[in-house]
């Protein structure tokens, strides 16, 4: 199982090898160390820091190494397309800083260093063990054999372009993260994407920039209702998304030819255009496969194979002085770790809410709701609660404390029996939090 | 001969049972025109074939512009042809729904990238200026045959090969070929292996071999 899982994120750092000896062809050896050496380094510093940091600590490091990647990307990007149109035939510092050796080797160990840092994720928790780790080692060194041999077979003419070559890593990272929730960027860039947009249209209703007329009004709100749902964090994340890999597709179809009116037989002249324009159909060919790996992670996160922890609410009712018993043992063990969750109604209202041991053993009471979202629920799932709404990750060791998309903790009693929730609190929080996420609903329509 | 374009040894081709070509031993030095006559049968068309890389040979050895052409592959010899050889046929192989030009860029096309000013100049050359957007069917057979003449220059090669080339043409036309052919293997400094029956086009060339039954009898001076 453990073996099953690692295999993407093998496959993906193996290409990566490969890849950056085909984009330093002078520079294998040297490449082919740093790249080898960053995963082994990666993997081992991850261990260790989750050895001493268990929990969203060491997630957030690699998160935020892929997400700088993806940042790297928009630059070299935006520099690619930017030199392009300026079609200056002089060379470039950007890529005499490339095919420096420290440069080269710096960036195939930041890149290994990453790889081996997902990969070493996936190992931690309960698929962490000796076997594994030993597992990781021999199919790493068995997978880094096959890119090397790889390398030799491939053709000559398969070279890929200092701007393709990064696309094409970054793309195995972000694919090789959206393996793992607590990894993948996609997620979270979407939602940073909705909250913005949010936020810019409600500052330009607040300052009065959207006129408020009888006659405009209705037909401008059915536009804004658009940038207030949910799908413009997914439309705007996927721009951002494919955006580098798509110019740097640009940038390398519009780079110029080389200059041939020197060359006085006509044959000859053609023959070196000939050369060049295969040359480029040859460079296109890694940022294009670059934009398909972009689409796959996309789906991966769209569609995570990761079966969310969300049991049924169990209905509970409150006690003659209006007192909610969840008992500590019985049917259900409410201190193994996992979201139980309870209904509760008092008349025409109810409340939906669960209970959680945190990872560092504290239990928690919480409504099935945020404060920001419409109370579609949460679910558990790798060391983390997932809001279904907005599909932000929340920490299991940040459970239980109140702020952004986190579940909104109820007061409660813990004691050796179970635990012990007033109703009329849990009914009375729930109806103000539903009222003010409906708001946002309604001005969203 | 260190500089010779074409340099066979031993030179035979068979088709099961027909040896078209008994061991011919060839030496054509860079710039020569070498034509080749012989009857029906005798061999002319294999050998051409062969030194232009259409066809492989069953022994011997092949050197044509330092290429051993037996040692190479199909590919080899796609690029061989493609970047070294220009053919000339009695039946001009013109497509018939293009242009001459267009029918020149096509060559172009195979060899590399089309350049349409590099194409009318190449007709131009040929004394074709004016039927630059002419199709086969408007053309004359002399000048379709220039078109040909065109179209096997256009990429520079460094050997021409002609395969009868003015074998449809009547003598005001063979004639005007004929000399357009030698004024450009004059500026173009190309070999010329052209395979004709009439002693008199055979004549034009520097040499002349006569083959029979696939034996090379005989070859005289003829002095261009």
């Amino acid at each position: 199982m453990v073996a099953v899982k690692l295999i993407p994120h093998l496959l993906s750092w193996a290409a990566i090898l490969l890849l950056l000896l085909r984009g330093f062809p002078g520079r294998r050896p040297t490449v082919a160390a740093a790249n080898i050496s960053g995963f082994a380094l990666g993997a081992a510093a991850t261990l260790l820091l989750f050895g001493s940091f268990p929990g969203e600590f060491t997630f957030g490091i690699i998160r935020g190494a892929v997400g700088g990647s993806f940042l790297l990307l928009w630059g070299a990007s935006v520099a690619a397309i930017y030199r392009g149109a300026l079609r200056e035939s002089r060379s470039w510092w950007g890529s005499r800083f490339l095919n420096a050796p420290l440069a080269a080797a710096g960036g195939a160990l930041a890149a290994g260093m990453i790889a081996g840092g997902i990969c070493a994720s996936r190992l931690s928790g309960a698929d962490g063990n000796s076997v594994a780790f030993l597992l990781l080692a021999l199919a790493g060194a068995a997978l880094a054999g096959c890119a090397l041999a790889a390398d030799k077979w491939l053709p000559k003419s398969f070279t890929v372009s200092p701007a393709g070559l990064m696309s094409a890593v970054v793309a195995l990272l972000l694919f090789s993260a959206s393996y793992m929730i607590r990894l993948d960027i996609f997620a979270p860039l979407t939602m940073k994407v909705m909250k913005f947009t949010h936020d810019f249209v409600h500052q330009f209703f607040e300052s009065m920039l959207i006129p408020d007329h009888l006659f405009i009004l209705p037909y401008l709100w059915d536009y804004i209702g658009l940038l207030f749902g949910k799908e413009v964090g997914f439309w705007g994340g996927l721009v951002i998304w494919f955006t580098p890999a798509l110019l740097v597709i640009l940038a390398i179809r519009f780079e110029r030819l080389p200059s041939v009116a020197h060359i006085r037989q006509g044959a000859e002249r053609r023959k070196l255009l000939a050369a060049a324009i295969r040359a480029r159909r040859f460079l296109l060919l890694v940022p294009l496969i670059a934009l398909v790996i972009f689409a796959v992670a996309v789906y991966r996160s769209r569609f995570p194979s990761v079966e969310y922890w969300d049991p049924k609410p169990v209905p509970v009712t409150a006690s003659a002085a209006g007192e909610i018993f969840i008992p500590k043992s019985g049917e259900i063990d409410i201190e193994d770790g996992k979201l139980h969750k309870y209904l509760y109604k008092q008349g025409g209202k109810e409340a939906r809410f669960f209970v959680l041991m945190t990872p560092e053993g504290e239990l928690t009471v919480d409504l099935d709701a945020c404060a920001i979202c419409k109370p579609d629920g949460y679910g558990q799932a790798e060391g983390t609660v997932l809001c279904y709404y907005c599909n932000t990750l929340i920490p299991l060791e940040t459970v239980g404390k109140p702020g952004g998309c986190n579940p909104v903790p109820i007061p409660f009693e813990a004691k050796e029996d179970g635990v012990h929730v007033d109703a009329l609190t849990l009914i009375n929080t729930w109806s103000s939090t539903i009222q003010s996420t409906s708001r946002v609903k309604e001005e969203g329509k | 001969m260190a500089d010779a374009t074409i340099q066979t040894s031993g030179l035979t081709r068979s088709y099961g049972d027909i040896c078209a070509l008994k061991p011919i031993d060839l030496q054509v030095p860079q710039g020569e025109w070498l034509s080749v006559m012989g009857h029906s049968g005798s061999g002319k068309s294999t050998l051409m074939n062969l030194v232009g890389g259409l066809d492989r040979p069953s022994s011997g050895s092949l050197r044509v512009g330092g290429e051993d052409l037996l040692a190479l592959s199909e590919d080899g010899l796609a690029r061989f042809r493609r970047e070294y050889v220009g053919i000339i046929f009695q039946q001009h192989h013109l497509v018939p729904y293009l242009s001459a030009v267009e029918n020149v860029m096509m060559a172009q096309y195979f060899h590399s990238v089309p350049d349409e000013a590099e194409a009318r100049s190449a007709l131009e050359r040929v004394g074709l200026g004016h039927r630059l957007k002419n199709r086969p069917g408007e053309l004359s057979g002399g000048e379709q045959q220039r078109v040909c003449i065109a179209r096997a220059i256009i990429n520079s090669p460094k050997l021409l090969l002609g395969d009868e080339p003015t074998g449809n043409l009547d003598h005001k036309s063979t004639v005007m070929v004929m000399e357009l052919l030698k004024e450009l293997r004059a500026e173009d400094r190309f070999t010329v292996v052209m395979v004709t029956h009439n002693q008199e086009v055979a004549a034009w060339g520097d040499r002349t071999i006569y083959l029979d039954d696939g034996v090379l009898v005989r070859e005289e001076r003829t002095g261009g």
